[in-house]
């Protein structure tokens, strides 16, 4: 098991260094720069001063040169200087790291207690109206733009309704993390449950619960000691891919409710070509989702060992 | 019961959506570009304007009709791009195996593990604004499950001796792809390209919120939707109709999907 | 020798306009204490908290309450106003300036502000190493180009005559008010400015005092007891929340969680509408022109017919009502209407698309011609108002290609002059001067003068009205630069911004600021009892 582990920490550092160099490369070639884009409505520029910016900012370097200074940073784990604010990229993603997190668990945490249930009620009654009903609410789910649907919550339970704030982080507590999560979290909501009701209709068939079944256990002991304990391998793997991909999808959510997350800054960095805190920050995204597709593999394999990986 | 529901549902919307997308052009009033007469801007629905008009006087019906166009050109184009890296990677790797299985498996990982809205968001820029930017990106960032599930498909078919045999037949590998693996895999594959083509839509949507989407005087519903964000609390018609064209077609093409799983995909033929 | 009184004549033309724009006479004492909660709506986040290093308005709401300058905008009067000077008095033709010092003011850390902190900040602006944008204001300092070059130490031209007197001698004949009102002047403590959590610990000289940052949500400001201004801030907390969302900053305003927010046109028609929210709205006509900049270089925009054609063509007044919703003003030319200069008289251009044919064909295009329009996506001044005119320049036989590209690019492709046409705003004020150059012909590309634009006789006024000594001459010559501008047409003339600003009834003291809306100098705001913040 240690063994196993180790093994697969390390498989992250290629992959995480072909990630720096893809985005590296990415963004070298983007057109418009940081300097020039520093204006607002129509501010003239001072040329001067552009230049100066370009060099204090080693715009102007060679590529290679880039590189170089760029992989030297990372290998003593610096992730540069923000162009915008002449801050180390990692200050500027610590200290964004708690709310994306608040938002992800929430999120998750909100797909968990609805899609879970959604899932099991349905497989329970395959072919029922409940069984369609909750699979369209599901798939409904999934069918809207994030950013619509975040919109309406707004205007539902903050306008009309005045049940939560608007926008905003407030002091992190849930009364402005709600609306962000149920926005976030709709859609793995329906994937759970999708995910859910498949796993345990696949149980439910097998020959091993048939043969339980026939033997006159008691199907509520069946359900829950083989059904859950077999499908909880596959929500496993569908919860953890989820988690890992909703810090990215948390853009556009960040954005509207002006949730300060790491997705918002991502954004703002990539169109005003702040190149190192867009390299840090996806950095930082894709070793979250390592690292939690890692935990949920190990999770995996503690559940069930006979599960043997290639 | 339950997958004819699918099926039927799913079915009727998405065929709903390519008839529109089919005869938009005819089903519209008024050219969804040219005929803006600011006069008219924001009008209500009415007889004359069944959708109601938008901020440049344009009719929002022949915008709609005439979006389907776009989004399901979206949709189809990006997915068609997406099956045909996926597959040719996925089956030649898991066909193959050895150094090309790794290094396939690698870019894979590579895909999975960045997001794939801000990869998406960083080719756009690269590129500019537009809808050929768009099909690119968003082309280029969504191949890895297609990769994955081809790849797997294609190592369970081998296992199976079909392979084997063919070759001692004296099919070559291209031969052997084509006739053997790709029949078989096309299931699933099927079933992950219809679902993917809803997500291609609301990535449209989400790409037009950040500001890098399908831009006018284009009539994407996308795009429509994220203009309209703003007058939802004075002009909900402009919001409404774009909104519910995405939902229905996205809706119809995700139960759609749904259904096909249930039939095409064989694991779960047992679910009944 | 003369004093700031010169400018007493440009301020009687504009006192009059300003006077129309500003929000009726409080007649209410101001209340001490309580919280605004002002918005930030230009980006999901700030840039630097260094003033030296961001020009953005965005991060200007920021250091209008953490900082201070030499001189201040006054809203009321259109003129930069002393702030942190007591005198300012010219000599040498208005090259050598100096400057007495107010002795009452001091940085958050509890120092007493000195001549040695200007003279430190205006070196600092010059650090060869970073690119600060504020150089630009100190480079007409004698001897900042040697700083900046790193030949030099210090600023050959800034004397420290005694503690609170300093000496500048410029290049040129200056209003050094025009210089020192932008906050990339900010004037900074050394044993602050260089410490190493400097830039997350902003300390200044401004009326609030910095409290929390929370990235990407808000930034909080508490009253700073030892301000000069006596009574003031009337404020306890001045909290600047980040919402970049128009949508979401509508619902929020309405749901009376926040206390002003700048509109958008959409909102602007919905806001006037309703019977409450119209009755606060604060309107300025900021300066800013939104023009099509055409390559003056370059067919067919070399010929001034061609530029006059489409001036004509264009119904420019449907589309800032229809599509712009009234929230601009229709333009007579470069200078906005809250800048010296601007003539009521001048009209703009009438749509008389028959009269564009005629222009067109004289220049030898009868039938018209295609160009390529370079376009952002920005509302005001992006793909909506070129979508617009599509179908206008289309009846007179021109044919428009948009091209769309983002803002950054834009600014990249207009600095290259890689455009035949592209659609833009400038800041057209507050110094009437500095705009016109614009158009000069010794103004290289990177500068400003992006059209491209050369004439000889327009040279000849921009240079005597740089040089004369009478107030009024130099007004006379502005006016007929200006007037000289319209008739070449060097640029599509579309508008002139209208900024609003809605705000909460219980909100008072705000200041119609035509630089920048946005920019309130927090000091005067202050809230009466019925706000639901305490």
């Amino acid at each position: 098991m240690a063994s196993f582990i180790i093994r697969r920490l390390l498989q992250m550092v290629p992959m995480l260094a072909a990630i720096a160099l893809l985005i590296f490369l990415l963004f070298s070639v983007i057109p418009g720069s940081f300097a020039t884009g520093q204006q607002d409505e129509g501010l003239g520029l001072d040329m001067a001063v552009v230049q100066r910016m370009r060099a204090e900012l080693g715009l102007d370097d060679p590529l290679h040169v880039r590189f170089g200074k760029y992989v030297t940073q990372l290998a003593t784990l610096d992730l540069g200087i923000s162009f915008r604010s002449r801050q180390p990229v990692a200050d500027l993603i610590a200290v964004r790291l708690w709310p994306s997190l608040q938002l992800t668990i929430a999120s998750m945490a909100f797909a968990i207690i609805i899609g879970l249930p959604l899932g099991f009620i349905a497989a329970m009654r395959p072919g029922s109206w409940i069984d369609l009903g909750s699979m369209v609410v599901a798939v409904s789910g999934l069918s809207l733009p994030k950013f619509w649907l975040g919109i309406l919550l707004m205007y539902l339970f903050s306008l009309t309704l005045g049940w939560f704030p608007s926008f905003g982080y407030g002091d992190g507590g849930l009364y402005h993390l709600t609306l962000p999560a149920l926005a976030l979290g709709v859609s793995p909501m329906a994937l759970l449950a999708r995910t859910t009701r498949a796993a345990v209709l696949d149980i439910m068939n097998a020959d091993f619960v048939r043969t339980a079944r026939s033997k006159g256990m008691n199907e509520y002991r069946v359900v829950v000691w083989h059904v859950l304990r077999n499908a909880l391998v596959l929500v496993l793997t569908t919860i953890g891919l989820q988690f890992g991909s909703l810090l990215g999808q948390a853009v556009v959510v960040e954005k509207l409710f002006a949730w300060p997350g790491i997705g918002s800054l991502l954004v703002d960095s990539v169109f005003q070509r702040d190149i190192p805190a867009v390299q840090g920050c996806i950095l930082v995204i894709t070793l979250f989702f390592l690292v939690i597709n890692t935990s949920v593999d190990i999770a995996y394999k503690l559940i069930d060992p006979r599960i043997r990986y290639t | 019961m339950k997958i004819r529901a699918n099926l039927a549902l799913g079915g009727g919307l998405t065929a709903l959506a390519l008839f529109v997308g089919v005869f938009g052009p005819w089903l519209a009033h008024t050219d969804p570009i040219m005929d803006a007469n600011l006069m008219n801007a924001e009008l209500p629905p009415s007889g004359e304007f069944w959708f109601g008009t938008d901020q440049q006087g344009r009719d929002i019906w022949s915008r709609v009709m005439y979006g389907a166009q776009i989004s399901l050109t979206v949709g189809v184009v990006s997915q068609l791009i997406n099956t045909f890296i996926g597959t040719a990677l996925g089956v030649t790797a898991g066909y193959w195996g050895g150094w090309w299985d790794d290094f396939v498996n690698g870019l894979t990982n590579l895909m999975l593990a960045i997001p794939s809205l801000i990869f998406a968001l960083a080719i756009m820029a690269i590129l500019g604004p537009g809808l050929t930017s768009l099909l690119i990106a968003l082309g280029l960032t969504n191949w890895s499950y297609t990769c994955r599930i081809s790849r797997a498909q294609t190592l369970a078919i081998k296992s199976q001796g079909y392979v084997q045999a063919a070759r001692v037949l004296g099919y070559g590998d291209i031969r052997i792809m084509f006739s053997q693996i790709l029949p078989n895999t096309l299931g699933p594959i099927i079933v992950i390209a219809t679902l993917g083509m809803g997500g291609s839509i609301l990535a449209e949507a989400a790409l037009s919120f950040l500001g890098l989407g399908v831009r006018p005087p284009a009539p994407s519903w996308g795009s429509m939707l994220s203009d309209a964000r703003e007058t939802i609390t004075i002009a909900p018609w402009l919001s409404l109709f774009p909104g519910m064209a995405i939902f229905l077609t996205v809706l119809g093409l995700n139960l759609l999907g749904d259904g096909l799983r249930d039939i095409l995909d064989p694991q779960s033929r047992s679910r009944r | 020798m003369k004093r700031i009184a010169l400018l007493s004549t440009i301020a009687v033309a504009t006192a009059g306009m300003l006077a129309a724009l500003a929000p009726a006479a409080e007649a209410q004492t101001p209340r001490s204490g309580g919280t605004m909660r002002m918005t930030a709506p230009y980006a999901s986040s700030f840039g630097s908290l260094d003033p030296h290093a961001s020009g953005r308005a965005q991060d200007g709401v920021v250091f209008l309450a953490l900082h201070r300058q030499l001189y201040r905008w006054d809203s009321a009067k259109g003129l930069p106003v002393p702030e942190l000077i007591t005198e300012a008095k010219s000599s040498a033709g208005g090259t050598v300036w100096t400057f007495t010092l107010r002795q009452d003011a001091y940085f958050h850390n509890g120092r007493k502000m000195n001549a040695d902190d200007v003279v430190y900040s205006f070196t600092r602006l010059m650090d060869p190493k970073k690119g600060f944008v504020g150089a630009r204001w100190v480079r007409l300092i004698k001897g900042a180009v040697d700083v900046e070059k790193g030949a030099a130490q210090a600023i050959s031209g800034i004397r420290k005559v005694d503690d609170f007197t300093v000496e500048i001698t410029f290049l040129q004949k200056v209003e050094p008010g025009y210089l020192f009102y932008n906050m990339t002047t900010s004037i900074l403590a050394k044993e602050e400015a260089e410490k190493a959590d400097w830039p997350n610990n902003p300390v200044g000289l401004g009326p609030f005092k910095f409290k929390e940052h929370v990235p990407g949500s808000r930034l909080v400001t508490e009253k700073w007891e030892k301000f000069y201004q006596p009574g003031k801030p009337y404020l306890d907390t001045y909290v600047i929340q980040i919402m970049s969302e128009a949508a979401a900053r509508d619902i929020a305003f309405r749901n009376k969680e926040v206390d002003a927010s700048i509109l958008g046109p959409v909102q602007y028609v919905a806001y006037g509408r309703d019977p409450q929210l119209s009755k606060h709205l604060l309107e300025v006509a900021e300066v800013f022109t939104r023009s099509m900049v055409m390559h003056n270089e370059k067919k067919p925009f070399d010929d001034k017919r061609v530029r006059q054609a489409i001036n004509h063509a264009i119904n420019a007044k449907l589309i800032i009502e229809r599509l712009a919703r009234n929230k601009a003003y229709p333009a007579t030319s470069w200078l906005p209407t809250t800048v010296p200069g601007y003539d009521p008289a001048l009209q703009s251009y009438a749509y008389d698309p028959a009269k564009a044919k005629k222009l067109l064909a004289e220049a030898g295009y009868p039938n018209g011609f295609e160009f390529e329009w370079t376009t952002s996506q920005n509302e005001s001044w992006g793909l909506p108002i070129v979508e617009a005119v599509i179908p206008m320049l289309k009846q007179v036989g021109i044919t428009v290609k948009p091209k769309v590209v983002e803002v950054t690019v834009l600014t990249d492709i207009a600095q290259k002059g890689e455009f035949q046409a592209y659609i833009g705003s400038s800041q057209t004020g507050p110094d009437p001067l500095q705009t016109l150059r614009c158009f000069h012909s010794a103004t290289p590309r990177t500068s400003c003068n992006v059209s491209g634009y050369k004439n000889a006789d327009y040279d000849k006024l921009l240079d005597e009205a740089g040089t004369t000594e009478d107030p009024a001459r130099k007004l006379e010559l502005i006016k007929q630069a200006n007037a000289h501008l319209y008739d070449a047409a060097p640029v599509w003339f579309f508008n002139y911004n209208k900024a609003v600003l809605a705000y909460q009834p219980w909100v008072h003291g705000l200041q119609a600021n035509p630089t920048e809306l946005m920019h309130q100098y927090p000091e005067d705001i202050w809230v009466d009892a019925s706000s639901p913040a305490k």
